[in-house]
């Protein structure tokens, strides 16, 4: 709980007799770190000595320096210290805060991890557009007939993303096929085998080490070459739309990783699906194609290099989201509405235009490729890489008495999937406290995929579920015990792929599963993919999802066909849909674009309101229990990610005491070892600074001129962009913004960067590179006011300024995303180095 | 109904005899030819039908010339055609529905009914003045010779006639022909052995039967997969295409006898290794995630304090919690 309440001062004052000592410390500490300078405390905290006196004890070493407030006011009476240099020394400050926390040793430093943290390891993207001089200056230089082909060029790499989407799905799909028929077909005939003559056993361990050796493979890559491709990549994607900077999540490397990872997975017969991963395989793509060339392979192809910052390669990330979608469910509005939903913040209409462009060239693509690979071209029946199958309304139709039913399907998948969810929850703490060795995550997915393997082969040989063979349905048929021409309907759950099991078990004719059946297969798989999700695998949870829905919805059809004595309504394959829907949308909680995919994928649009009520119930059902799957893993892992809106009693929290201060500023010509020295600070490691006025009167208003971030002062450092040489050197060509884009988005390290003794002593003008008009707000400004111009406009940073211009604090995103609506009211998360 | 339209129009029953004619080519309007169309039904339910049948097929050749709209007789002379082998194709699909014996004894009369419908469609080319194929396949509504034709080729596309039959449809494919003996001699064995035997023993007592047919079974039941492999394999396993449903049929029932009639195949069961196994399996991840949580290092959070102003008495509340 923060102090909403006005009383919070009140409460503090008790503690002003502590406050009053720390105003001594300052001296010792500096004492500690010669170097320091004490910058001037407030005047709003000398007019107010309670507000200063309500320093915690937790922040006691951080309390006077943060108190310190604009760092170039006047020099505070009781610091003896000279100034070193104009900059305000907040890093030092840095130094001897830790050191004091260190030297008190009143709370841990360290503490075993729980989902109220945020990770230091995740930084924001700057969708916000500096308009620095070098950028006005392109944009004179390029005429109007330039911009309209920049306009073209959008529109071929949306062409672009769909078409290699498409293909990436072609590739996943055909390659699971074979080597999943491979795999079955070797199983089959083993199993086939041992039944004649005994040794069944062995049927069994050749499964199961079949399984956890191909999930070995997949998860070996996953956890030693790129950890970021793990699950579904879901989450992942959300935080990048969100603005955040998720470490290698669009590299090649990482599609290359997922691609191979979900094949192995699925072949590797885990509960999973690759639905999921191809989103993110999207999402790479599209980030990869529109800068126009590979860092990882040292490519430039030299094109497409005005898109070469975070906005325009956010605005293609989505686009190449949707249009994994699209491809993964053939379902290209519901890919353009998932992009919508997870980063509608920043949205326009010119770009939702070309993202259902490209969703839709990607399920067309993969459309005719599929069909040309099934031997009948433009037949164009898989428009995705599951297809649901007809659904022919006039079988299957519903009346208005089956709508509560389906509201009550709604009602369990929520409790299902908010079960699922708390159940993975803890598992996945477990995991990320205890598993987090590599060669322990391989070691747990293995026996996942073998305890997976173990599981179905106990209940196919437990099963006395025969069916006569009829149409074509089975893919895999294994007789086991059944009579000869029947096969163990079990089997054809657990014994498939698990997309093929789904589709039977939506169109299976009534009377292909019994009851103890569905029943066992339900409540086995529901834990197997509780357990699977999670796994340093990559691979999605779509499919279990609807896997486990359809299985009890089908149950359901068949308890009410029972009930009511055979009605002609009650038919399996509806309920197993319903179901389907319902337990998806209790464990991922997505509304809207999940119901267009349901719809799409079924190509069936009277099916829309029946989903959308399942998906709605199941919704609200499981938000009253736990959040959904990909916000709880977004959370665990610590993501600054920043919801809709703020917490909603967060009005009484103020700009001031949500932002970070002091801050660390620049002078508008600042002197180059100064600005290496901040740079390779690692106790701080900022990402931008404001700049102020250089003025060497120290006594004068320094005032905010601008703002520049940490990658630019590092080209301008790797160009030597320094005012002496620019004199000494009149030929040197002057820096252009291509070159801030040539170093996008891996900025060399500042260790990197060589300056020498005689350089640091020259003087950087940073005018014509910072962004010249931040956005700021007061220091009264309401949190929810400061969250709403962040969100909205995906800021970086948002300097708050006093009345006469002065910095006095940081907004950064993780500012803001401590905040958070807990079970108690508003909780604050703690930074954590991860 | 068929009383009341054959009294009404009882005056015209000459008319509506070769309007009659008519119905059955299909040629005139529907408003006018359905009336007429109650007053033959009506006749034919008094009439022996064999016998009108006959009368018409007489007719159409004396009466089929007198109106200009008439049907022609080359016409009249190809739907008597496709009439009858039709005719003849049903009867043989109806006989042999139940064992199925579809494919073996009816694909004649399939052909025939094939190339029937061929000289009509040819029939287009031909002469432009009697167009036999626009009068008899498409000039009403309801287009009985589409219909029927329709119906025959999907009801043999669907038995999957096709694969037992050689490429040009003139007799069973060899590997049919081996089957069918095959199974035979396997319903023969069959008989044999279970002579002297009623069903109403204990379904496990036929071991005779298994001992002596064993080898006969296996053989039958070998083919029948290579077959199945051969159909297979030019389609992947999604759209698996079926054996044609004689073969089929005849497997179907041998199979039913061998295991559920005379109880023949018992599998071993092992459930005492397979219980072992799959407990040793379903052990391990306990023994991993036990182990994990002894042994492995907890992974610390370092806090970094965050640098504020004023701090918020939640902030100490949760980390009082932790310390």
């Amino acid at each position: 709980m923060s102090s909403p309440e006005p009383d919070a001062e009140r409460d503090a004052e008790p503690r002003a007799a502590a406050a009053s000592a720390d105003r001594l410390r300052p001296g010792r500490m500096a004492n500690v770190a010669k170097k320091v300078s004490w910058s001037g405390r407030d005047r709003d905290e000398e007019d107010e000595p309670p507000a200063a006196g309500e320093t915690t004890p937790l922040l006691n070493g951080a309390g006077p320096g943060a108190a310190g407030g604009p760092p170039h006011s006047r020099p505070i009476t009781h610091s003896p210290f000279l100034r070193l240099g104009q900059l305000s020394s907040v890093d030092l400050d840095d130094d001897v805060r830790e050191l004091e926390t260190e030297a008190t040793n009143q709370f841990p430093s360290e503490i075993p991890h729980n989902e109220k943290l945020l990770s230091l390891k995740y930084e924001s993207l700057d969708y916000d557009n500096c308009e620095n001089q070098l950028f006005l200056e392109e944009e004179r230089r390029i005429n109007h007939t330039a911009f309209r082909t920049v306009e073209i060029k959008r529109w071929v790499i949306c062409a672009m993303i769909g078409i290699l989407t498409g293909l990436v799905a072609c590739f996943i799909d055909i390659v699971v096929e074979k080597l999943a028929g491979l795999k079955f077909r070797v199983v089959k005939d083993n199993i086939d085998k041992f039944t004649e003559k005994g040794g069944l056993s062995f049927s069994l361990l050749l499964w199961a080490i079949l399984n956890s050796s191909v999930v070995m493979v997949g998860s070996v890559i996953v956890a030693f070459i790129e950890p970021v491709a793990a699950g579904s990549g879901i989450p992942q994607i959300k935080c990048y739309l969100n603005g955040v900077k998720v470490p290698h999540v669009v590299r090649l490397k990482t599609l290359l990783i997922k691609v191979c990872g979900v094949i192995l997975s699925v072949v590797g017969g885990l509960a999973v699906g690759k639905e999921g991963p191809m989103i993110h395989s999207g999402a790479v793509i599209a980030a990869g194609i529109s800068q126009g060339r590979s860092t990882s392979l040292k490519r430039d192809f030299k094109i497409f290099e005005y898109f070469r910052r975070d906005t325009e390669k956010r605005d293609f990330v989505s686009a190449g989201a949707a249009a994994g979608v699209s491809a993964a469910f053939g379902a290209p509005v519901g890919g353009v509405l998932f992009s919508l939903e997870e980063g509608a913040s920043f949205w326009n209409q010119f770009l939702t235009w070309r993202i259902f462009f490209a969703s839709m060239i990607s399920t067309f693509t993969l459309n005719s490729i599929l069909s040309f690979y099934h031997g009948n071209p433009w037949d164009l029946s898989s428009p995705g890489l599951i297809n649901f199958g007809r659904f022919d309304s006039e079988k299957l139709g519903y009346t208005f008495q089956e709508i509560p039913i389906f509201i009550v399907m709604g009602v369990v998948g929520g409790i299902l999937g908010a079960i699922f969810n708390a159940l993975n929850y803890w598992l996945t703490m477990f995991r990320i406290r205890y598993i987090h060795r590599p060669c322990l995550q391989v070691i747990e997915a293995m026996l996942v995929a073998a305890v997976t393997a173990a599981v179905g082969f106990v209940m196919i040989y437990c099963s006395s579920d025969c069916q006569p063979f009829q149409g074509d349905s089975v893919a895999y048929p294994l007789q086991l015990f059944c009579a000869d021409g029947e096969y163990n309907s079990m089997a054809t759950a657990f014994f498939n792929t698990p997309e093929k099991s789904v589709v039977s078990l939506f169109h299976n004719p009534p009377g292909s599963y019994n009851p103890m059946t569905l029943g066992m297969f339900t409540l086995m798989y529901f834990f197997l993919a509780c357990w699977t999700y999670g796994l340093t695998v990559s691979a999605g949870v779509f499919i279990p999802s609807l896997l486990i829905g359809a299985a009890w919805g089908r149950l359901f059809g068949i308890s009410l066909a029972y009930l009511t004595s055979g009605a002609i309504w009650a038919d399996p394959g509806k309920y197993a849909l319903m179901g389907a829907a319902a337990q998806l949308g209790g464990i991922v909680r997505m509304t809207l674009s999940l119901t267009v995919i349901m719809m799409e994928a079924t190509g069936n649009v009277t099916y829309g309101f029946p989903i959308m009520l399942a998906l709605m119930t199941a919704k609200i059902v499981g938000d009253y229990f736990v959040e959904g799957l990909y916000d709880m893993h977004i959370q665990l892992q610590s993501v600054p990610f920043l919801h809709w809106e703020a917490p909603v009693t967060s009005h009484s929290l103020t700009a001031r005491e949500v932002m970070s201060a002091p801050v660390t500023c620049l002078r508008r010509i600042e002197k180059v070892g100064t600005v290496v020295d901040i740079l390779s600070d690692t106790s701080s490691n900022h990402n931008g600074f404001p700049v102020v006025e250089s003025s060497p009167d120290p006594t004068q208003v320094a005032g905010l001129r601008g703002l520049i971030l940490r990658s630019q002062l590092i080209v301008l450092l790797k160009h030597k962009v320094f005012v002496e040489r620019a004199n000494l050197t009149l030929v040197q060509r002057r820096l252009k913004l291509k070159d801030f884009r040539d170093a996008y988005p891996r900025f060399p390290p500042i260790q990197s960067i060589h300056v020498s003794q005689d350089e640091r002593e020259c003087m950087m003008d940073l005018t014509e590179f910072m962004n010249p008009s931040p956005y700021t707000v007061p220091q009264e400004a309401s949190l929810t006011r400061v969250f709403k111009l962040f969100r909205a406009l995906g800021l970086r940073h948002l300097v708050v300024v006093d009345n006469h211009n002065e910095v006095v604090g940081l907004v950064t995103r993780k500012d803001l995303a401590r905040y958070r609506l807990g079970k108690e009211g508003l909780e604050e998360l703690s930074l954590a180095q991860t | 109904m068929g009383l009341a339209a054959r009294l009404v129009l009882l005056p015209g029953l000459l008319l509506g005899l070769s309007a009659g004619q008519g119905l059955g080519s299909g040629r005139h309007p529907p408003p006018q030819s359905s009336p007429e169309g109650w007053a033959l039904g009506g006749g034919r339910r008094l009439l022996s039908l064999e016998l009108l049948e006959e009368a018409e097929d007489l007719s159409l050749a004396l009466l089929g010339t007198g109106l200009p709209g008439e049907l022609p007789p080359e016409c009249r002379e190809l739907l008597v055609g496709f009439a009858n082998s039709s005719v003849r194709l049903t009867g043989c699909l109806v006989r042999s529905a139940r064992p199925v014996r579809l494919c073996q004894s009816c694909y004649r009369h399939f052909q025939s009914v094939t190339e029937q419908l061929e000289n009509i469609t040819r029939a287009v080319g031909n002469s432009s003045e009697s167009n036999c194929a626009k009068s008899l396949l498409m000039s009403d509504r309801v287009q009985l010779v589409v219909i029927l034709s329709q119906f025959f080729n999907s009801t043999w596309e669907t038995a999957n006639c096709a694969n037992c039959l050689k490429n040009n449809s003139e007799g069973l494919s060899n590997s049919t022909v081996e089957f069918l003996h095959l199974f035979n001699t396997t319903l023969t064995c069959f008989e044999d052995n279970f002579q002297g035997q009623s069903i109403n023993l204990v379904p496990s007592n036929h071991t005779e039967v298994c001992r002596n047919c064993s080898q006969t079974y296996r053989n039958l039941n070998a083919l029948y997969n290579k077959m199945q492999k051969m159909t297979g394999q030019g389609s992947d396993s999604e759209h698996r295409t079926h054996l044609c449903i004689d073969v089929e049929d005849a497997m179907n029932i041998t199979r039913r006898l061998w295991s559920r009639t005379f109880n023949c195949s018992v599998p071993c069961s092992d459930t005492v290794p397979v219980i072992a196994v799959s407990s040793f399996i379903l052990f391990l991840p306990v023994i991993f995630y036990l182990s994990s949580f002894l042994h492995s290092k907890q992974k610390k959070r370092i806090l970094i304090l965050p640098k504020r102003i004023q701090s918020n008495a939640s902030l100490v509340n949760i980390q009082e919690k932790y310390s």
